[in-house]
């Protein structure tokens, strides 16, 4: 469908070959299917095994399922009854989070848990905020064009088609959207609140055009899926069925055709053959017993995200592969990177009480690019936030203020409105993920994060603070408060047209294991300003498209090279 | 100078934290008083009968994972750092014990620092010695202003000796604040005080207060206005004059 029919027909004409948002029930919360789920023995030797039913490995799943693969998805966190295990509660969610222990290291170490990081069926985008922006093209040519991170094996153009089908399941809502490749969305956006208008006042006084969404929740009603009540928890995970995540956007028809995702299993190896160098299937423990399994399965896909995926490839040793999966070459685990997400907030006399309306409202794509003039490569975005007490506490704290100053600023809370940046960092080899000497419950290393900022990435977060803090002022905020923060995670396995450079290749494949592929974000070698979770599903969604035809698992070179920008070869 | 609450009575309809502690009331204010003012979903709405929030109101104690001994220093420091100098106080000394006792942790610790349970008990020998070296008594036994001066001297990553050369001060102090501040703004009395209306499921909002005539600080009928809207920087300025 074109642009200017999706721009007239909307929401009318629903996404084909996904039946989601009718199998869901209108009463109950639960993902439907549970009960009547098909079960696989280990010795089942099914066509593909996943780790992870987050955004890349639901998709994948269900992808397959209809092209009648028998699929296994191994999950390490628990399957979710959200009518009792969801609440409206900052404190009461964290269960959602990946809580299990990481070390974080380098100069700038990252706050992973509940920033950034989930666990059980649907993955982190039960309690991401909601909003589905593209990438730019842009974004896969930005050695070509500025010299910096890399080029992707792929083009825009083999995603495009994937983010339209994936906006249409979300669905995403949104204005006519004219950064990067210029678009519609399938739903109309949702209402402005007052704490976003402010914010928007500000921006257009300042030059900045903001406009409302992308964002995955439903305005009106999607099949069995409600509208939006806007009572402000989409980072606790929605209640309502209005958030789009796999949980309710591709499960219930991965499950409908015969997927099974076995929860409270941790996937703890990859096992090799060690003479033909395939992979047999994923070692797991249940979490009820603490037994080692092997799944065996045609194909193996982790879709673990930046931290998990790299861990469990690396903790995959074997005689084959002394040095992890994938990681002849020392690549597993480098280029892992975040977004810079300051958050600004301004105070006015009115009570804006920013909680009511999602927290993702309107956003700015408008820095996105490299601008010469500003002195650094890349950019960033700009988007509208609204902690909850204890996330606005940690606001207030720093800032400096604790005791009775922090309690004074605290019992101001509706007054005040918050506004953020994402900002492009840049990839860095030794920004990366290796394995601890410290081990988990199941003796498995645990996972170390090491970061540290470039110069560049903090002239992009000085300049991206100056511009939303600009934007405050503008919209007569009386006082300007400032925290500095990371958001999301990508990277961390990257595709790369050349083993030496990049752990998978142009379709996802492990170079060296020729039925293991990596269906998550761990394989984006940039990242933009735009949060990650769509670009995600896209991903998953082609891999799926070329796994189906067959295309994925040529071994011709140039299919596995994928395209190449510049003549030289000189990309990386 | 004492600490006192936040300047009197700013919450939504009368803060439950700032009533004076009475003989008929006792220490702590029952569950079902707060229920039926506060938290309709929570009472009304079937969904979220498991909502954590309410074990929050249980009676708290007693402590599991701190000591005998480390008991008045750990309560001197969360009295000192959320400014709560009388009853009923939001129980945040043993929503933090629960916390690290049942190793509800955070899902990450520093390269160079040891994991939070170690982090919290270094802080409380830390503040002891701190104390006993400048004013030659535990931390719990300090004044109101000798505790505020060593509070401020840790928020600014400044402590050294004894237990703090095994912290990286900075960090430690982020520690113990996440932990401190999770717990107290999970409470619905501090949410009360700060006029954060709590769950709102399955009733949600209407009044979003966009472009329009109600302008931006339109109420949904159960919104009160605050009992004041001072602004705080300028409150903050003038004790710090």
């Amino acid at each position: 469908m074109g642009t200017f029919w999706r721009g007239i027909l909307k929401g009318s004409i629903g996404p084909r070959d996904n039946d989601s948002r009718f199998l869901l029930d209108v009463h109950s919360r639960d993902l439907p299917g549970e009960a009547t789920m098909a079960r696989y023995r280990d010795n089942d030797e099914v066509d593909l095994v996943i780790v992870g039913a987050g955004a890349g490995g639901s998709v994948l799943a269900q992808r397959l399922a209809r092209h009648g693969w028998r699929v296994v998805i191994i999950e390490a966190g628990p399957f979710w009854h959200p009518d009792e295990d969801w609440v409206s509660d900052e404190a009461g969610s964290h269960p959602l989070y990946w809580t299990q222990k990481r070390i974080i290291g380098g100069a700038d170490p990252i706050e992973l848990g509940k920033n950034n990081s989930g666990r059980g069926v649907g993955g982190s985008m039960v309690h991401y905020a909601g909003y589905t922006p593209r990438f730019h093209p842009s974004d896969l040519s930005t050695y070509t064009d500025d010299g910096v991170g890399a080029d992707w094996p792929i083009d825009y153009e083999d995603l495009r088609p994937h983010y339209e089908q994936v906006e249409a399941e979300l669905p995403v809502a949104g204005q006519d959207w004219p950064w990067g490749y210029p678009h519609r969305y399938p739903f109309s956006p949702h209402p402005v609140s007052g704490a976003a208008d402010k914010l928007r006042e500000g921006a257009l006084r300042c030059g900045i055009e903001m406009r409302v969404g992308p964002v995955g929740i439903v305005n009106g009603t999607f099949g069995n899926r409600p509208h939006c009540i806007y009572r402000g928890y989409c980072l606790q995970g929605c209640k309502v069925n209005a958030k789009a995540s796999p949980y309710v956007t591709h499960l219930p028809d991965a499950l409908a055709h015969g997927v099974e995702v076995r929860a409270n299993c941790m996937a703890l190896q990859v096992e090799i053959e060690q003479d033909s160098g395939r992979a047999r299937g994923v070692v797991y423990a249940t979490e009820s017993d603490g037994a080692h399994r092997l799944q065996r399965a045609q194909y193996v896909a982790i879709a673990g995200y930046s931290i998990e995926t790299p861990r469990l490839l690396l903790a995959s040793s074997s005689p084959r592969f002394p040095h992890g999966l994938g990681n002849n070459a020392d690549q597993v685990g480098r280029y892992v990177m975040v977004q810079g997400a300051t958050q600004t907030a301004g105070r006015w006399p009115h009570e804006l009480r920013m909680y009511k309306a999602p927290p993702p409202e309107i956003s700015s794509e408008q820095f996105y690019e490299t601008d010469p003039d500003r002195g650094f490569t890349r950019g960033f975005s700009v988007q509208t936030v609204s902690p909850l007490p204890i996330g606005w506490a940690e606001h207030v704290l720093a800032d400096g203020h604790w005791g009775r100053a922090l309690r004074e600023y605290m019992r101001d809370y509706n007054h005040w409105a918050t506004i953020g940046v994402l900002n492009e960092l840049l990839a860095h080899p030794d920004n990366r993920i290796t394995l601890a000497d410290e081990t988990d419950e199941y003796g498995q290393p645990v996972a170390r994060m090491d970061y540290t900022l470039s110069d560049n990435d903090k002239a992009n977060m000085a300049y991206s603070t100056k511009v939303i803090t600009d934007i405050l002022h503008a919209a007569d905020a009386q006082d300007v408060l400032t925290i500095q923060r990371f958001a999301h995670l990508i990277g961390g396995a990257r595709m790369g047209s050349s083993p030496e450079h990049s752990v998978v290749d142009a379709n996802h494949r492990v170079w060296a294991v020729p039925n293991l592929f990596l269906a998550d974000g761990s394989v984006c070698p940039t990242q933009g300003a735009a949060n990650p979770a769509l670009t995600i599903m896209a991903l998953a969604s082609r891999l799926a498209q070329r796994m189906a035809s067959g295309a994925a698992m040529v071994d011709d070179v140039a299919a596995r090279i994928g395209r190449t920008r510049s003549v030289a070869g000189s990309r990386r | 100078m004492l600490f006192t609450r936040p300047t009197a009575d700013r919450s939504v309809a009368g803060s439950v934290l700032d009533r004076s502690p009475s003989a008929s009331h006792g220490a702590v204010v029952s569950a079902e008083h707060f229920l039926d003012r506060m938290v309709w979903d929570v009472e009304h709405g079937r969904f979220e009968r498991a909502l954590s929030g309410l074990s929050r109101l249980d009676r708290p104690g007693p402590l599991r994972f701190f000591t005998t001994e480390e008991e008045p220093t750990l309560r001197a420091f969360c009295d000192t750092v959320l400014a709560q100098d009388c009853e009923p106080r939001v129980p945040v000394v043993e929503m933090v014990d629960t916390k690290l006792a049942e190793g509800k942790l955070d899902g990450y610790q520093y390269a160079d620092m040891p994991d939070d349970r170690d982090t919290w008990r270094l802080v409380l020998r830390g503040l002891d010695h701190t104390a006993t070296q400048g004013c030659r008594t535990d931390f719990a036994g300090a004044t109101e202003s000798q505790r505020d001066a060593i509070v401020s001297e840790f928020a600014h990553g400044r402590l050294v000796g004894g237990a703090w050369d095994e912290l990286n001060v900075t960090r430690a102090w982020s520690v113990v604040m996440r932990a401190a501040l999770s717990e107290f703004y999970s409470h619905p009395w501090a949410w009360n005080e700060i006029g954060f209306g709590g769950p709102a499921y399955p009733r949600g909002f209407m009044r979003l207060g966009g472009p329009g005539a109600d302008g931006a600080a339109v109420r949904e009928p159960f919104e009160k206005p605050g009992a004041t809207d001072e602004d705080p920087v300028r409150v903050v300025d003038t004790w710090q004059q």
